[in-house]
């Protein structure tokens, strides 16, 4: 009797905390809840909690409500100036609206395959409109808004709201890396060329001044080394006009005893004299009175 | 890996690799010698008592007190300890309940409440353009470092190409945000970093990126990063964004290198040049000053030879007025006598040569010059007497005064 009581009341509570578990759900933080009345949307949890809903019939499906990234895969998109380029973008979204993610698209895979493809589309539309040089500047944050806003519009009907779609790499192909490389390298080469010959040009243009000057230095000094000469002769040549002016005949008479002395130096001079000279006066008479006779 | 920015980073984070937070409410009941948790037993025991009649005999004596332990035990894993560098973000049935500060912290145990203890005040690390092998300094470049070059090759304003590593710090400002907005917060710091390095060097030319620019590079990018972020709501705040290495590429790093060089080429023909100059300016200036000099000196010679002579013949000339004839005779003699003392001399009477012509001097030039140097026995003989002037042949000579 009172195990069958027992028996009965445990079925009671086992069966209870069934249907319990099933009319009870949480939905977390990070997530919003869709309740699905025989897989038909009746209605969007939004708020986190512990929530109840009609057990067996009703079920739930949850969803992310945070902001989730989507790399999307490389392209080579074709610029405005025939520039191929490869790019590489990531978009930032979030399911803002369970019901209408939950009929469009269903599932975070499929929902990543046609933003992908939403994305390359409109990619390809706004690059193909702008040059290189364009996204090489302040514009490229202009363009990337373009993109994020055509995104933005066309994910509305996936229930998603693109919050930012940025270009991550926008590369050239490796051939035409190699190209910018080759003039990187023809870049430089020029500019090494250049420094160069500059340091010679330089180099030169120091020398020759150096030289130009040391050429003016010395004949600057020989110029005033003749002035100084042309004084100091000069000035003598006064000296002795003044000294020698006083008497002339004495002067003549002088400076002649005084080169015959330096002009005819001690030996090595043979002299013919005739005993008639003025200087041998005194062999012919002892008064030095002239001959009587005889060439003078 | 406590300090590796691409694993594991939100080491608190509900959905990473490190202990998940079901593990933690237990981990959180081991915390030792806490005077919170004997009083937790003592009043689950007191609560348990009260539901339970009878103190304890009999068989439901025995199933309320196993009962009565489980639930205690149960209790107690709501015990987690928030370190320093934490904060407890509560959950109740996955909604935010609360913040918690560090120390050890109580929750309604699982399935009510659950707790995340994301690390705040770490800095975390995302590396760009090259990988570490683990620790270090952030710009020390190891053996255990390699290059991840899709990352680390990008267009420059100028489109030229650029090798560029970069490391972005950053921390959690708002845990919740950064647990609750954003999915994958790792990826996602790595994901706005590249874009917004390539949006910033997609505007500045290689030769700044390389040089100068390089600053203005990371405080552009570390703005933009931070504004990306912030408009996903992500809780992150981005402390530094530090370029490790900016080089040209590597297939053209020589011809870079090449340009270094031929600046030091060029600075190397200027010194070498300004050497010459400083080498011959001074030694022309020296010599200038040389030729100034002696010139001078000339000058100065010659004016003063010139007085000297002037002077003497001054001198000379006074005395010559007081006694005319004489001296000039005396002049005359001894200037005679001076030269002829030391000259080789022929004597030839014309009177001799009988009627005007007859004998013709027959003079041996370079005989004479080759005697020069007679002996001086005479002259000596001839010095014996001063007064009187030889008349000896081979020389003559007085002791008297000479000019």
């Amino acid at each position: 009797m009172t195990r069958n009581l027992m028996i009965g009341i445990g079925v009671g509570i086992v069966a209870l905390l069934i249907v319990l578990a099933n009319s009870l759900y949480v939905v977390d933080q990070t997530k919003q809840a869709l309740v699905l009345y025989f897989g038909e949307p009746i209605r969007v949890v939004r708020t986190p909690g512990l929530k109840l809903k009609v057990p067996f019939i009703q079920n739930v499906v949850l969803y992310d409500n945070r902001v989730q990234g989507f790399d999307a895969p490389s392209e080579e998109v074709i610029a405005a100036d025939q520039k191929r380029l490869v790019v590489d973008t990531y978009a930032q979204y979030k399911i803002v609206d369970p019901l209408q993610f939950y009929r469009s698209v269903g599932s975070d895979t499929i929902v990543r395959a046609r933003l992908g493809a939403t994305m390359s589309g409109s990619l390809r539309r706004s690059l193909g409109n702008i040059i290189l040089a364009t996204l090489l500047s302040d514009q490229r944050a202009k363009i990337m808004t373009e993109i994020r806003n055509d995104v933005k519009a066309q994910a509305v009907a996936f229930g998603i709201d693109v919050i930012d779609v940025r270009i991550k790499r926008a590369d050239l192909p490796p051939e035409n890396s190699q190209a910018i490389y080759a003039r990187m390298q023809s870049e430089r080469e020029r500019e090494a060329k250049e420094f160069r010959a500059q340091g010679a040009e330089l180099a030169q243009g120091i020398r020759a001044r150096a030289e130009r000057d040391r050429t003016v230095l010395l004949a600057e000094a020989q110029r005033n080394a003749q002035i100084l000469r042309g004084q100091g002769d000069g000035e003598s040549v006064k000296i002795y006009a003044d000294a020698f002016g006083q008497d002339k005949d004495f002067f003549a008479f002088y400076r002649s005893m005084q080169a015959y002395q330096t002009g005819l130096p001690g030996s090595g001079t043979t002299m013919v004299l005739s005993p008639n000279s003025e200087f041998f006066r005194y062999f012919r008479s002892m008064t030095g009175a002239p001959p009587k006779t005889g060439t003078p | 890996m406590p300090w590796n920015g691409q694993g594991g980073g939100g080491g608190g984070g509900p959905w990473g690799n490190g202990p998940g937070p079901w593990a933690r409410g237990p981990n959180g009941g081991n915390a030792p010698q806490s005077p919170n948790l004997d009083e937790i037993l003592r009043r689950g025991q007191e609560w348990l008592r009260r539901f339970l009649p009878g103190g304890g005999a009999g068989p439901g004596g025995i199933v309320g007190i196993i009962v009565g332990v489980l639930v205690a035990i149960w209790a107690v894993t709501g015990l987690y300890r928030v370190l320093p560098d934490e904060q407890g973000i509560v959950l109740r049935f996955g909604a935010y309940e609360k913040t918690t500060q560090p120390g050890l912290n109580y929750h309604l145990p699982y399935p009510i409440e659950t707790v995340f203890t994301p690390k705040v005040t770490r800095v975390n690390r995302t590396e760009i353009g090259l990988r570490t092998g683990g620790e270090g300094p952030a710009v020390a470049r190891g053996p255990g470092t390699r290059d991840v070059p899709e990352e680390a090759l990008m267009l420059t304003g100028d489109e030229n190409i650029v090798d560029i590593n970069f490391t972005v710090f950053w921390v959690i400002k708002d845990p919740k945000a950064y647990l609750f907005n954003i999915a994958a917060p790792e990826a996602t710091v790595k994901a706005a970093a590249e874009s917004a390095m390539r949006e910033t060097v997609g505007r500045t030319p290689i030769a700044s990126a390389l040089a100068e620019g390089r600053r203005a590079i990371e405080v552009d990018t570390q703005k933009l990063l931070q504004y990306v972020l912030d408009s996903y709501g992500s809780g992150v705040e981005v402390t530094q964004v530090q370029l490790q290495k900016v080089d040209p590429p590597g297939p053209v790093i020589d011809a870079f290198r090449d340009v270094q060089r031929a600046r030091t080429d060029q600075e190397r023909a200027r010194n070498e040049a300004e050497g010459y100059r400083n080498d011959i300016l001074p030694r022309a200036r020296g010599e200038a000053e040389r030729i100034t000099q002696e010139a001078e000196a000339y000058k100065q010679e010659i004016v003063a030879r010139a007085q000297g002579d002037a002077q003497r013949f001054l001198s000379v000339l006074q005395t010559y007025k007081a006694a005319k004839d004489v001296t000039t005779e005396r002049l005359y003699l001894e200037t005679m006598e001076q030269i002829l003392r030391s000259a080789n001399k022929v004597l030839i009477d014309p009177a001799a040569q009988g009627a005007g012509q007859g004998v013709v001097p027959y003079l041996p030039l370079p005989d004479l010059t080759r005697r020069t140097t007679p002996p001086p026995a005479p002259a000596n003989q001839a010095n014996q007497s001063p007064s009187v002037p030889s008349l000896s042949p081979a020389g003559a000579s007085t002791g008297g005064t000479t000019p």
